[in-house]
């Protein structure tokens, strides 16, 4: 694949002298290591995704202990995705990128955790709305 | 003292002079050097790195609208009505297939953006071109899904819980299908404009948009699926 | 072939609307018929309609809002005399007339007046005081303005079409699924909010990418004015929660198009979800219309109290505690709804400490004042009329903050008194008094003094005559939506109210006829310098109206008040900096694809909402080939060359000379 080698005038715009990168770029020097991430990233999704569907359907580990390892396997599998495929990186240059990315993980958390303990509470205090309708006369 | 008929600004002249050491606020001493505190002081960023952010924002705020499907999933779980649950909606090799397909699609997309990298007009559009086949074999496996499950009566207007099932991962499915659309015109504007600053930009978007798709399956196969065919 | 649409949809048996339309039509087409017959299209089709100038989009989305403030008052005026006439008797609004008004009236008032106007001061200001020529995706700005107004214009068809949603302005399941609303009321309210939503959300992107990554040089965060500041925390708030609001709506659309069981009181549906969500979505909406206008507050104070804002950093500070924390407050709206008493605390405590970050701002402000030199200017007066008014808002906002409180107050006339309160006194004074700050330097004259503080004390007093007696009302256990009254007790309180409206009516006239009376003086309150207020931002150092290019030089930043700092200089020493050296700049080119793409979403709407599957097919194709057009336009940009821009630039320098030159003398006569 000889297509794929860096060549270095195929960026647009001049890297910002502030030391910035859009999401999802690299850095000028490191921009010839795509193939290698992609390899990488492939790889390290394979390995968890195979051991999170192995995991659901065999016993090997304690039976309550499955779901927390599935959300496990898929925060890392995640964490891959980011760093291999999207590049992310604790670099200053990225510092914007990331920040926005944790304020939208904050919301999401927000959201779903808000939800679910305001609705899991409703539930647990109210009738269910069915057995609630077959009340009425 | 204080003359009010007399502009702010002249005034503040005064006060300058007359309390050269500026108690209460130091921000324009012109002996001092400029320092600026923070990012950004070399003025506007690049065109790429504006589109780019720009777009990392829009995905934040779909990531956002996937969380309240989910959030609803999570709280519709076991409204099932009587009817069908999340057992007897999961069928894990076909599951499998799927995510194995998708993750090759991302992969291929990844390599796509190599290319483009390096100037390759003919690897980007082969690995596009791939990266779209293995999104529409997605497609096809989960309409074949969604399929044979209303053959079996499972369609979302039947429960709370199928409505929360067939929404989050039907507004995934959608997400693919659009996303396949903008590869197509994506891969024609390649192929006529060639490798123009705001093509790159575009390829630079739509490589980010189908990795963030690949991201949110994780969290459909994960939380859906394989913790739905524990239950 | 038509779906659900026939003959019936049109009101012909009901004389309010009927009339109403009619009128309506009669003005749209007389306006039409002037502007075709002064041969005015060519102008604003180029000028206006495909601009991407940030300034022109700014002024269309104040003007899209202020038509609907005034639709969205006159429905107010509607309510409050129904009321009034309603005691032991039918009034005059039929119930379910009355209920569409209700809903109507929330609805534009939030989506298609504040919003709009909101937006449209964030789209005109932000750019010019960051010291950058546009926003970032400045054709993007374009279909998030048409989009907005292709909303509105949904909501007005409903009018004249078919029937707007009698569900409140939120429109609750289960009343709001196919077995309770069979009619398209609601289908109207969720493909209009759908789509100006989706043109929100842009707008949200937008900005957070221009405040973020488009400053000019020097310009830091710390030195950003507090304008920009709220602009960026608004900004963030559309980007987390409008996706919220667009992921509701659908699931409801999908409840009453495809009978599927999001919210419905059957089949496992959860009607208690839609509150949840759209809560999640509501609750920083409001954070989203007040957080702007606490950043023109911060302006206005600071320019006319001649002094630099106090707290500058803990302002900057609580504007992002109340972005956070906004995202945590949403239960409040529905702790009767029946969660365990640990969500509801939580969620109280929450809502109590968000007061705080409001207030660290409410003193910054008054001190800010302390000590400076106030000059009781029209904006000052709306600001001055906002604290009062918006900590007394504030104040029943926690107590309706605290459980057990709000179960006895839940849903009844002292929540909408609340509400009124900190909406009218924070959002629109703080929209008025923008818009007196700014409009010199969007249109190149004041607005005439005289008039603007009457619209100021009309409406301060009528706001309190209209609202006082609704808090007592409320407190009395009347209830909100009430179409007529069987309480005669009620009746002073509720008449006290109407007489407010009659207050507030003569001050939004005055307001009309403040804008009048300064067009025709336009020459006498001519601003030659560019900077009126003796102004401490960025936007004061171009010329009124600015070129559309904004800056010819961008300017170098360097320190805080970064204008302030440069006049300072330039009167001390007595001169302006050297001339630059000019250079050709590249501006975007104007668009048409805004028009199209929100065209075609108009026409989508109305088809999703009739059911005519053809014409949405057909029209979502339609606006699929206008993105692809644009998308392969060659030209992005338009060559402004060198001489030009010397030429702009060198009549802004001979009028700031002028001006310094009158500011150095008037410095060597004090003594």
């Amino acid at each position: 694949m000889s297509g794929l080698e860096f060549d270095p005038d195929a960026y647009t715009g001049e890297l910002d002298q502030r030391g910035d990168l859009a999401p999802g770029d690299e850095p000028r020097e490191s921009a010839g290591h795509w193939v290698r991430n992609s390899n990488l990233g492939l790889g390290f999704s394979m390995v968890l995704t195979i051991a999170a569907f192995v995991l659901a359907q065999t016993h090997l580990i304690y039976g309550p202990a499955i779901p927390v390892a599935l959300i496990v396997l898929a925060i890392a599998q995640m964490g891959v995705h980011l760093v291999f495929f999207l590049h992310v990186t604790t670099g200053p240059d990225n510092t914007n990128n990331v920040l926005a990315l944790a304020f939208g993980i904050l919301v999401v958390f927000l959201i779903v955790a808000g939800s679910v303990w305001i609705m899991n509470s409703l539930q647990h205090n109210m009738m269910p709305m069915d057995q609630l309708i077959q009340l009425q006369p | 003292m204080s003359h009010a008929d007399l502009p702010a600004t002249v005034e503040t002249l005064r006060r300058l002079r007359e309390d050269p050491h500026r108690l209460g606020h130091g921000a324009h001493d012109r002996s001092a050097p400029a320092q600026g505190v923070g990012h950004g002081v070399t003025g506007p960023a690049s065109k790429r790195i504006i589109v780019g952010y720009g777009f990392w924002l829009f995905l934040l705020s779909d990531i956002v609208l996937f969380s309240c499907f989910f959030a609803t999933f999570a709280v519709q779980r076991h409204a099932t009505a009587g009817g069908p649950g999340p057992h007897d909606v999961v069928e894990l090799p076909r599951v499998a297939l799927e995510t194995g397909v998708l993750l090759l699609s991302s992969y291929t997309c990844g390599l796509s953006f190599a290319a483009t990298n390096a100037k390759s007009v003919l690897w980007t559009q082969v690995f596009l071109l791939i990266t779209g086949l293995l999104g529409l074999a997605f497609v096809g496996l989960e309409l074949q899904e969604f399929v044979s499950l209303a053959a079996r009566g499972i369609t979302p207007q039947r429960s709370g819980f199928l409505t929360a099932f067939f929404g989050l991962v039907g507004c995934h499915g959608l997400h693919v299908t659009l996303a396949g659309l903008w590869l197509l015109t994506m891969m024609a504007q390649v192929q006529v404009k060639g490798f123009r600053p705001e093509i790159i930009h575009r390829l630079i978007c739509f490589n980010l948009f189908w990795h963030a798709l690949d991201i949110v399956w994780i969290g459909i196969f994960t939380i859906v699926y394989l913790m739905g065919g524990l239950a | 072939m038509f779906g659900k649409l026939s003959w019936s949809a049109i009101p012909f048996d009901q004389p309010i609307p009927l009339v109403t339309s009619v009128v309506l039509i009669l003005v749209i087409l007389t306006v039409l018929g002037l502007v075709t017959a002064k041969g005015w299209w060519p102008y604003l089709w180029r000028e206006w309609i495909t601009s991407v100038d940030h300034k022109r989009i700014g002024v269309m989305y104040c003007l899209l809002g202020s038509v609907m403030l005034i639709r969205g008052f006159a429905d107010a005026i509607m309510m409050r005399s129904q009321q009034a006439v309603a005691i032991n008797a039918g009034g005059y609004l039929q119930p379910e007339h009355y209920d569409q008004i209700f809903s109507a009236h929330g609805t534009i008032m939030i989506f298609f007046a504040a919003m709009p106007l909101v937006i449209g001061l964030m789209n005109f200001v932000t750019p010019l005081q960051l010291g950058v020529r546009d926003v970032a995706f400045p054709t993007l700005n374009n279909v998030s303005f048409w989009l907005t107004a292709s909303g509105a214009l949904l909501v007005n068809v409903s009018l004249f079409v078919g029937e707007f949603a009698r569900t409140g302005w939120l429109p609750y399941p289960p009343l709001s699924e196919t077995a309770y609303s069979p009619g398209v009321g609601v289908d109207y309210y969720l493909w209009a909010v759908q789509i100006a939503g989706v043109g929100t959300l842009m707008t949200g992107i937008n900005f957070v990418t221009t405040v973020l990554k488009m400053r000019c040089p020097g310009m830091s965060y710390l030195r950003m004015p507090m304008f920009c500041w709220t602009t960026l925390a608004a900004s963030l708030l559309i980007v987390a929660v409008f996706p919220v609001l667009t992921a509701t709506l659908a699931m409801l659309s999908l409840d009453r198009f495809f009978g599927w069981h999001y919210f419905t009181n059957t089949a496992g549906g959860n009607p208690m979800m839609f509150m949840n969500l759209i809560w999640a979505w509501g609750h920083p909406e409001v954070y989203i219309l007040v957080l702007p206008a606490f950043g023109i507050f911060s302006e206005v104070f600071s320019t006319f109290s001649g002094k630099p804002l106090f707290g500058y950093r803990s302002m900057v500070a609580a504007t992002l505690f109340i972005c956070i924390v906004s995202m945590m407050v949403w239960l409040h709206h529905f702790f009767t709804m029946g969660s365990g008493p640990a969500v509801n605390t939580a969620f109280g405590i929450a809502t109590s400490i968000i007061a705080v970050g409001t207030g660290v701002k409410i003193y910054n402000w008054i001190f800010t004042m302390y000590g400076g030199r106030v000059r009781l200017t029209v904006p000052m007066l709306w600001s001055l009329g906002f604290i009062f008014t918006f900590v007394i808002g504030g104040m029943t906002g926690v107590l309706l903050a605290v459980p057990p409180a709000d179960f006895l107050v839940h849903n009844s006339m002292f929540l909408v008194a609340h509400f009124h309160n900190v909406i009218i006194g924070g959002v629109v004074f703080g929209i008025f008094a923008g818009f007196d700050y700014w409009f010199p330097k969007a249109f190149g004259f004041r607005l005439h003094e005289g008039w603007g503080k009457a619209a100021f004390w009309f409406a301060f007093v009528g706001f309190w005559v209209t609202f006082a007696p609704l808090y007592m009302l409320g407190l009395q256990g009347m209830t909100r939506r009430l179409q007529h009254i069987d309480m005669p007790e009620w009746a002073p309180l509720l008449d006290i109210s109407l007489a407010g409206v009659g207050i507030l009516i003569v001050g939004a006239a005055c307001q009309v006829i403040m804008l009048v009376v300064s067009i025709i003086r336009r020459d006498e309150l001519r601003d030659v310098t560019g900077d009126p207020w003796d102004g401490r931002s960025l936007e004061w150092a171009t010329p009124s109206p600015p070129p559309f290019f904004n800056y010819a030089v961008l300017p170098n930043v360097e320190g805080e008040e970064a204008y302030w700092g440069i006049k300072l200089r330039a009167i001390e020493t007595q001169q302006m900096s050297p001339e630059p050296h000019y250079e050709p700049i590249e501006m975007p080119v104007k668009s048409a694809v805004g028009f199209y793409t929100a065209g075609f979403a108009s026409v989508t709407g109305f088809a999703l909402i009739w059911q005519i599957w053809w014409l949405a097919a057909v029209a979502l194709v339609g606006a699929y080939a206008g993105f692809v057009v644009f998308a392969w336009r060659d030209v992005h940009e338009l060559h402004v060359p060198a001489d030009e821009v010397a030429r702009v630039d060198r009549a802004r320098r001979a009028a700031r000379e002028a001006l310094m030159q009158r500011l150095a003398q008037q410095e060597g006569a004090a003594p």
